[in-house]
């Protein structure tokens, strides 16, 4: 198996904090998100608040991958969970898309290659989510 | 009513990394992904929204922010500004007034907002991917939806297609997407004019 993160929505973690502030303060979501990208240490701020149990705010966003495996996995993980999409690029070659809430609670639940390969690509576009659900869990 | 697309996983980002594919649009549509804010709207309009559930939403609380001066805060349809203002007006008085009331004895937010209209301002951050655009563009642009959540679509479609056009041109109302009306007895039998209003 081989993961490949190939593309993400811009600025996750900004649109992260904006969600958490826009059900929680009166000001309009977009003053917020335009307000959090000119400030990027009050996003790490607002995610260090982060209640990742209320996770519909960590839906904002889109992870794609180029995978490399074979159909059993693909369809192992479709079991596991309903929120990757797959498309069938070649054989045992895929392109594989989910939101940042999918991805962190698979590689929570899940064991194993895929889990990890997933949990490096949160580290690597959402460090600070991906600090915070690791402080979580200790 | 403002809408604006604030941040999109483009095609290009996705596609310039990856060899030619035979994969049709429709298939990769899954893979996009638009996050909206919506500001300015009614809750009757963002109830509408949440039937849509391949979609992601972040909503203002009513639970943690205190509806105030709820009469500059409520969206008023066109026919009832038309008809009878008044009867409108004195009705949000009165929400506005039995709110501020339960609040002021100490009455939980969550409990008072029980109270306040359909009518009353909201403000949301919506995801969807764009598989689920499409359908969402089916529905709501048709000429039978209504008229908030109408608008609100159309203006979602034309950013949409500002960013995506060649997955979009196509998108619209049913009619212009099948070129059939899927509506039934309940079409509004102008075809032909909503599709042109939609072609590129």
């Amino acid at each position: 198996m081989r993961l490949t993160l190939i593309a993400h929505t811009p600025n996750p973690e900004a649109m992260i904090a904006a969600a958490m502030l826009t059900t929680t303060s009166g000001v309009k979501p977009s003053t917020i998100y335009e307000r959090l990208l000119a400030n990027p240490e009050k996003v790490g701020d607002v995610i260090s608040r982060l209640e990742v149990q209320h996770g519909s705010i960590l839906e904002h966003n889109r992870l794609v991958w180029l995978l490399e495996a074979e159909e059993q996995l693909v369809l192992d993980t479709l079991l596991k969970t309903k929120f990757f999409n797959f498309t069938r690029l070649g054989d045992d070659e895929w392109l594989m898309s989910a939101n940042l809430r999918a991805v962190l609670e698979y590689s929570e639940e899940c064991e194993g290659e895929l889990g990890d390969s997933l949990r490096d690509s949160m580290i690597t576009v959402t460090p600070n989510v991906c600090h915070f659900a690791g402080r979580r869990k200790t | 009513m403002k809408v604006r697309l604030l941040s999109h996983l483009s095609s290009k980002n996705i596609f310039s990394h990856l060899p030619p594919v035979n994969v049709s649009k429709k298939e990769l549509l899954s893979h996009l992904s638009f996050t909206f804010a919506l500001e300015g709207i009614s809750r009757a309009c963002s109830h509408q929204l949440v039937r849509h559930r391949v979609a992601s939403f972040s909503q203002q609380s009513q639970r943690y922010i205190q509806v105030r001066r709820l009469k500059n805060h409520v969206i008023i349809p066109p026919s009832v500004a038309v008809k009878s203002p008044k009867v409108f007006d004195s009705l949000i008085d009165e929400a506005s007034d039995t709110y501020q009331a339960l609040v002021d004895v100490g009455i939980p937010r969550e409990d008072a907002r029980f109270v306040l209209p359909n009518a009353t301002e909201t403000n949301l951050l919506m995801t969807m991917d764009g598989r689920a655009l499409m359908h969402f563009f089916g529905l709501r642009c048709c000429i039978r939806a209504q008229w908030e959540v109408k608008e609100l679509s159309d203006e979602m479609l034309r950013q949409v297609r500002e960013v995506e056009p060649e997955f979009f041109s196509g998108a619209g109302p049913y009619c212009f997407q099948l070129d059939r009306c899927p509506e039934g007895r309940f079409t509004c039998g102008r075809m032909g004019v909503v599709i042109e209003k939609y072609r590129v």
